[in-house]
């Protein structure tokens, strides 16, 4: 996306601190714990990603879809609108703001509903409840409470300059790529600029590849601190992973979340 | 949702176009006079696509967007398909002061507009934006003589390679050659010869090249400017829909606008360079020497207005009102505050 980031809204409204989202997720997290926080967020990523791939959005969009659906949890409980709604509704929004072709809504919710068939009824033993009225009147409200700033910078343009600057390493460039598709799903997109990101994101991937750039590092004009802790959101991220069987859990997990008082109205 | 309905009160109807209607509204929060564009919904399939994709850009660009010149997008409200983008409030437009005979437009007035348009569309291409529909319409003006871009419906990125875009764009008095050609991949020129031929107008105080149809729109740019060979718009000839002319030599540009010096028909030629690689960019105009010579630009709150338009804000009375009631009750700090 082009565009100056410095001046955007997503750098001057949409970079939260810490402390921000600890005391914004305080009710959901007298309820939920930390960790089974973050592995709900990491359900819906997989569903927005899947519902993406379905609908052959490009990754951009997904991206996108993804940290709409995060700055609104950001700032509101999962209470407030039943995220499997806002899944969908934020990839509608997203595939018109970055005016990827047209995604009609009589398809979304079609796909919305074999996704939910086929690939999570691990999670949902009932079929997708939403249909267009409440995608359209969800759309609004998300619109609302993102301050209408709809430019998102992802990670991926800063990541292909600076492979470029390594010398290009197409090995490294795919690890580096799936390492920010996966910082997705942490909160790394809410907290630091994309180009800090896609930075620590090849780091990562530079340790993985035992590619010893030390002293390109060095010489980046980069807060270094700020690189290890989003690498260490990562990794935090890929040791949740190993222990982790979203399949057996998930349900439970989705049980426990807290929930909007009305159900939806057919 | 619905304070917000109740935020806004509706003064006025100011207009419409096709894909909106415009109210002027009080904003009772502020006291201040906005302008409401109501996005229209059109058939029952638009309506189930939701936000209107018009609309959508127009708020994603705006609220990145903050420059004198460029128009402010204050708030957006609605309820579904049914959306309203809340603006400032502009008195009037170019268009309007244009065809306005009772509004004699010096050269210092005409110098003012056209820096005001090329800060603004400056800023607007140095952040990667085309505003792709730039006419005397859409350069919006206040009553304090400032002007501002507005209509951001058509606006787009540009600068990626890959991008196709359409051709389909500008009202096709302010379309540049490149476009009417069929051209998928253009850049900035575009804007630049739209601020050529808007030039132009507030000089002859008519548009400048009314064409009826595309094609016709050509034969006039070229019967004024002459037709471009090989040399003088190198690629021309390998654009979709391009056909070729019969050579026109075009009239001299001093012949046309009579009373225009050298410093200004060198920035009019340069704006209406046909080949768009040649054309100026904003940076380059603001560089060239009618804007730092004689006369000086005049300054906003002398430029001419409509007669309808006074130039007291129309709050006066109002604050008046206001005044009185603080000295009523309000304390004597709150009083000398006024």
């Amino acid at each position: 996306m082009a565009g100056n980031f410095w001046h955007s809204s997503h750098h001057q409204q949409w970079l939260l601190d810490k402390q921000d989202l600890v005391r914004e997720r305080q009710h959901d997290l007298s309820i939920l714990s930390e960790e089974e926080y973050q592995k709900l967020f990491i359900f819906f990523s997989n569903l927005i990603q899947i519902l993406g791939e379905q609908l052959k959005l490009r990754q951009q969009v997904i991206a996108t879809a993804t940290v709409y659906f995060k700055r609104f949890f950001a700032r509101n409980s999962l209470k407030c609108i039943d995220p499997l709604l806002l899944a969908p509704t934020s990839v509608f929004l997203a595939s018109k703001v970055e005016e990827f072709g047209v995604t009609s809504n009589t398809r979304l919710i079609t796909t919305c509903q074999t996704v939910v068939k086929n690939k999570f009824n691990y999670a949902y033993s009932q079929e997708f409840p939403y249909r267009t009225n409440h995608i359209l009147e969800c759309e609004f409200y998300l619109l609302e409470h993102l301050d209408c700033c709809l430019i998102v910078y992802q990670p991926y343009r800063p990541l292909l300059t600076l492979v470029q600057d390594v010398g290009p390493d197409d090995q490294l460039l795919t690890l580096a790529w799936r390492i920010v598709n996966d910082s997705l799903r942490t909160d790394v997109c809410l907290l630091y600029p994309p180009y800090q990101i896609a930075i620590g994101c090849l780091q990562i991937a530079c340790v993985i590849l035992q590619k010893d750039l030390k002293s390109w590092f060095a010489e980046l004009n980069v807060d270094m601190e700020k690189i290890q802790e989003i690498a260490r959101y990562i990794i935090n991220l890929y040791e949740l992973w190993r222990t982790y069987d979203e399949k057996k859990e998930i349900q439970g997990l989705l049980g426990k979340m807290p929930k909007p008082k009305a159900a939806p109205q057919r | 949702m619905t304070e917000k309905l109740r935020r806004y009160e509706k003064i006025d109807f100011l207009g419409e176009g096709q894909f909106a209607t415009v109210y002027k509204a009080r904003d009772t929060e502020t006291d201040s006079i906005v302008a409401v564009k109501k996005i229209k919904v059109g058939s029952r399939a638009e309506a189930k696509d939701g936000i209107n994709r018009t609309a959508l850009r127009e708020i994603k660009l705006l609220q990145e967007l903050k420059h004198d010149n460029i128009i402010g997008l204050l708030d957006v409200f609605g309820h579904k398909s049914n959306v309203s983008l809340v603006f400032d409030f502009m008195d009037t437009d170019l268009e309007v002061i244009i065809k306005d005979s009772n509004i004699v437009l010096t050269s210092a007035n005409v110098k003012s507009y056209m820096i005001q348009t090329l800060q603004g569309l400056e800023y607007l291409h140095f952040n990667w934006i085309l505003h792709r529909d730039l006419k005397p319409n859409n350069l919006l003006v206040n009553s304090s003589g400032v002007l501002k871009i507005g209509d951001f419906g058509l606006a787009k990125f540009f600068g990626s390679p890959n991008r196709i875009y359409t051709h389909q764009v500008v009202t096709r008095w302010y379309r540049a050659p490149e476009l009417l050609y069929g051209a998928r991949l253009y850049g900035t020129g575009v804007d630049m010869w739209a601020i050529g031929c808007i030039l132009a107008e507030l000089l002859l105080r008519l548009p400048f090249l009314p064409g009826e149809s595309d094609l016709d729109q050509l034969t006039r740019i070229f019967q004024t400017l002459g037709t471009p060979s090989d040399e003088t718009w190198p690629g021309m000839t390998d654009l979709p829909d391009f056909i070729q002319f019969k050579p026109f030599p075009g009239t001299p540009l001093k012949h046309i606008f009579t009373a225009a010096g050298d410093d200004l028909l060198d920035l009019i030629t340069s704006l209406l360079n046909v080949n768009p690689l040649e054309r100026c960019t904003c940076d380059q105009a603001l560089q060239m020497p009618y804007f730092s010579n004689k006369p000086p630009p005049t300054i906003g709150s002398k430029l001419p207005l409509p007669m309808t338009i006074r130039k007291e804000p129309e709050e006066k009375p109002s604050l008046k009102r206001k005044l009185l009631e603080s000295m009523d009750g309000g304390s004597l700090a709150k009083r000398l505050q006024f």
